[in-house]
């Protein structure tokens, strides 16, 4: 079942570089446990790392095999709803041991 | 009554997300499951930074080189999903066939995995001195267990899935007029592995 | 001239019905209208099974030294030598919560009324996924037989509450109950997972499906809410389902999540049970805001006053109330900056009530009131539910919570809104949309007693228990007499006991109003209310396919009284394209 008023949205781009995408991960995989084994940082500069090489990757795979980076705008909004709520959420409670 | 009549063939529904059904769906779907998995690593979280004194340090319990060549294999599948698509965009059947049938085995491949740490670790495993890390291992077990084993059922749904995909593919199902199935089924199959990015790092890393 | 309808809408025309079995179109339909309606028999049936159970719980309540009349057929585990046992009457009060919540009132508000009115109202031929709405109703089949089942396994049902608090909930050795808290969980996974499904249908269907001319704020009062609600079910329920795995694990694989013995953090059940269960209660009161406001404007032949303040009320509630959810923890030893803030989050969310309660007057004033059934439970609901929001603000304080928490303040402000408020507004619905359903009329006569008893019998059993909680008495105790502070309160327990037999009873009027005027009930026409929305413009009830071609929309949603329209008090949405109004409906839309 096709939409004719989708039927635009697939061809308006060159497609990224998949395998330049694959790199990007397999590299801050390697970096990632390289980090979190082989280095002297104190244990917060450790944590801090991890968590954005883990978030770079998350957005990597996000944005260019999920499509987003091409998807309308409105359709981007949908998919970022959810991570406030969740963010609430985490932090009130988190709130109890701190 | 013709006027009206031409105007429904004139214009088109109201404007929506600028995109197909399916794919609104899936997304919408896709949202969902950001809780669901939120609820459990919110609580992971939470109860370690309440307990963080009886924590396991990196790697003392877990085996971190073997899941990270798992890691590793579910993001090759990620690549081969996406290859996948871009077949079906060109209409390229041999692609499709091949890229599924990939994708299908390392996600197959991925749950093996995981199946042999398992095992590992309930029959091998050592935690605070006792033989055998079984999900009554403290809250550091109770939370791996389920985090990682919810992680992995969804990825068991998923590898099902796209077991039917490939064996569509083999009936010709897929082509540049009929890609959204496979490209909606990519959406579920890279956000599995999106979150076993954050899993990964945040369970056997931090 | 169908495909080209078809390719114009982007939109799969649902064929004709061309001898398709009994099984596929009345078992396994994917038909939204008779999902619904499938939803509709299984929610009423439940209703009912939830209303026995506190009947119930209020014989033991009114007559703790009595022996239960006819309790001799239920098994030793419950009743014994005529006598509830006190573990009964904790699975009672729990199930009649969980049942009454999961399975009457969020089905019938959602399953029903989101599947029947929302392809209907927006111009759609069915669902975005009508495959995975099958999939939705049949789910609930499983989860309601756990259910049921769960009263008659060794151990008897869950007891411990239907908030489940764990560590009472995760300790069989402590509350008695193996087996039957774990089907209850099992049953609230595959409920979730089937109220999950459901959602998506809905969000998918309001976005991408409305017909030409359904702008979003031409979209009805109903279609809004029930959009709002389906968001909040989206985001909430996936936490309760965690939760609630979590929970069973602890009970089944040794898991210690929630049990302090072996540093699990029982704080931990709470936050996350009330941050799915305060969304849960506005899920369940947004769609009956909305019928409210549709029956009320239809019933007093005026637009909505202030449609699109009643919009950003509904998003003001729905965006809220993901941040109250600890006003249900007070007395939890939480940290008390954190309830400060959810002080003022809760006293906040008073505004975008009271917001629509004003509305609804607004919309009633000086309107030519028809007061029909539907119209006489939609002003009740108005009534009660303010006085349900009113006792809410006592309780979002907390010094004063402190004091009535647990209490039947509680009890009583919980019946305000979810009886007086959501079940009016689901009464008024059913009477409402019956033609629509069924091509018959409900019986007016016995629709206008039935109202007036439940309106009498509700206010007799639940207002007084305003005061029963401001002296001190708790919620689900077995036997309040032993209790020195609590001598000289039987009298009321047993007129609330009085008074609750005679709402049970005035349900089975309404039973059999229902089901007498499914054969025997005056045909209905196609708009038996002269209401303006998209469903009453196609037959009584609709063909599959609900439309030969689909609307197109000209009009705001509640175009009644218009000044330029002469010949009748009210306006089609999908009628007379000349006839705007800039201050209702927005420019009229130039066919090319």
């Amino acid at each position: 079942m096709s939409d004719h008023r989708a039927a635009g949205e697939e061809h308006g781009h060159k497609a990224p570089n998949y395998m330049l995408i694959w790199l990007y991960l397999f590299i801050l995989t390697i970096a990632e446990v390289g980090i979190a084994f082989l280095s002297t940082f104190p244990k917060w500069v450790i944590v801090v790392g991890l968590l954005g090489m883990a978030v770079w990757k998350a957005l990597l795979v996000a944005l260019y095999y999920m499509h987003l980076k091409f998807e309308p705008r409105r359709l981007r909004l949908v998919a970022l709803v959810p991570l406030p709520a969740a963010a609430i959420m985490i932090l009130a409670i988190m709130m109890e041991y701190i | 009554m013709a006027h009206a009549q031409a105007a429904i063939m004139d214009r088109p529904p109201e404007r929506g997300l600028d995109v197909y059904t399916q794919k609104v769906g899936m997304w919408v779907f896709l949202c969902s499951e950001v809780m669901f998995f939120a609820g459990l690593i919110g609580s992971y979280i939470v109860l370690r930074f309440g307990a963080s004194d009886t924590w396991a340090a990196p790697g003392e319990v877990l085996n971190v080189p073997v899941t990270a060549v798992n890691t590793f294999i579910l993001i090759c599948s990620s690549v081969t999903m996406v290859k996948a698509f871009a077949a079906a965009e060109a209409d390229d059947q041999k692609g499709i066939k091949r890229y599924l049938l990939l994708t299908t085995l390392l996600g197959a491949m991925f749950l093996g995995v995981q199946a042999f740490e398992y095992t590992e670790l309930v029959l091998h495993g050592e935690w605070q001195g006792s033989h055998g890390f079984t999900p009554a291992a403290g809250l550091y077990g109770a939370t791996f267990f389920t985090m990682t084993g919810f992680h992995g059922f969804h990825v068991f749904l998923g590898v099902v899935c796209l077991a039917w995909a490939t064996i569509q593919a083999y009936r010709g199902r897929w082509g540049k007029d009929h890609h959204h199935g496979i490209e909606v089924l990519g959406l579920y199959w890279h956000f599995v592995d999106l979150v076993w990015i954050i899993l990964f790092t945040i369970v056997y890393l931090i | 001239m169908a495909t080209i309808v078809a390719e114009a809408t982007g939109q799969a025309i649902l064929h004709e019905e061309h001898g398709q079995s009994f099984l596929r179109k009345y078992i396994f339909s994917t038909d939204h209208k008779v999902i619904a309606i499938q939803f509709l028999f299984t929610t009423l049936f439940f209703l009912m099974i939830g209303g026995l159970l506190a009947m119930l719980m209020r014989y033991q309540i009114a007559w703790p030294d009595r022996t239960l009349p006819g309790g001799g057929i239920l098994p030793e585990t419950m009743v014994s030598s005529g006598y509830i046992l006190p573990e009964f009457y904790n699975s009672l009060v729990t199930m009649h919560g969980s049942i009454m919540v999961f399975f009457a009132i969020m089905p019938m508000l959602v399953g029903v009324y989101a599947n029947y009115l929302i392809p209907l109202q927006i111009g759609a031929r069915d669902m975005a996924f009508p495959r995975l709405n099958m999939i939705s109703f049949w789910l609930m089949v499983p989860a309601g037989l756990m259910t049921l089942a769960s009263f008659f396994v060794i151990g008897g049902a869950a007891a411990a509450g239907w908030t489940l608090y764990a560590p009472l909930s995760g300790r069989p050795d402590l509350s008695g109950v193996h087996l039957g808290q774990q089907l209850w969980l099992m049953s609230l996974v595959v409920l979730g997972l089937s109220s999950i499904l459901g959602s998506v249908n809905y969000i998918t269907t309001v976005i991408n499906m409305r017909a030409p001319g359904m702008t979003w704020f031409r979209m009805p009062l109903t279609v809004w809410a029930l959009f709002i609600t389906a968001i909040l079910a989206l985001l909430a329920m996936p936490v309760l389902s965690a939760a609630g795995i979590m929970l069973l694990f602890d009970q089944t694989i040794g898991t210690s999540f929630f049990l302090p013995e072996a540093g699990g953090q029982p704080l931990l059940w709470q936050h996350l049970f009330w941050f799915f269960g305060h969304p849960e209660v506005y899920i369940l009161i947004l769609p009956a805001m909305g019928f409210t406001s549709e029956i009320i404007a239809a019933g007093s032949r005026k637009p909505i006053f202030g449609y699109k303040a009643m919009v950003w009320a509904i998003v003001a509630i729905a965006f809220l109330g993901f941040i109250v959810w600890g006003h249900h923890m007070f007395q939890s030893g939480m940290n008390p900056t954190l309830g400060l803030s959810f002080t003022i989050s809760t006293l906040l969310i008073a505004v975008p009530s009271a917001i629509k309660t004003f509305n609804w007057m607004g919309t009633m004033w000086r309107g030519n009131l028809q007061l029909h059934t539907p119209m006489l439970f939609a002003i009740g609901f108005v009534a009660m539910f303010a006085i349900g929001g009113l006792s809410g603000i006592f309780m979002a304080s907390t010094p004063v919570d402190i004091y009535i928490h647990d209490t039947y303040f509680i009890v009583a402000h919980i019946h305000y809104v979810l009886f007086g408020g959501s079940l009016f507004a689901l009464f008024g619905a059913i009477y409402y949309w019956y033609p629509k359903m069924f091509g018959r009329m409900m019986n007016e006569t016995l629709g206008k007693v039935h109202f007036w008893l439940t309106l009498v019998f509700f206010n007799l059993v639940f207002f007084p228990m305003h005061g029963l909680g401001m002296v001190g008495m708790m919620r689900r105790i077995y036997d309040a007499t032993g209790y020195q502070h609590l001598q000289g309160i039987e009298d009321t327990n047993q007129l609330i006991t009085w008074a609750a037999f005679g709402l049970y009873a005035s349900g089975f009027l309404f039973a059999f109003n229902f089901f007498w005027s499914l054969w025997k009930g005056r045909k209905a026409e196609a708009n038996p209310w002269s209401a303006t929305t998209l469903e009453w413009q196609t037959p009584s009830p609709p063909k599959h396919g609900n439309w030969k071609e689909i609307p197109v929309v000209y009009h705001g949603p509640h175009e009644f009284s218009h000044p330029d329209v002469t010949d009748k008090d009210w306006l089609a949405q999908n009628e007379r394209p000349d006839v705007t109004s800039p201050a209702h409906t927005g420019p009229a839309p130039q066919p090319e």
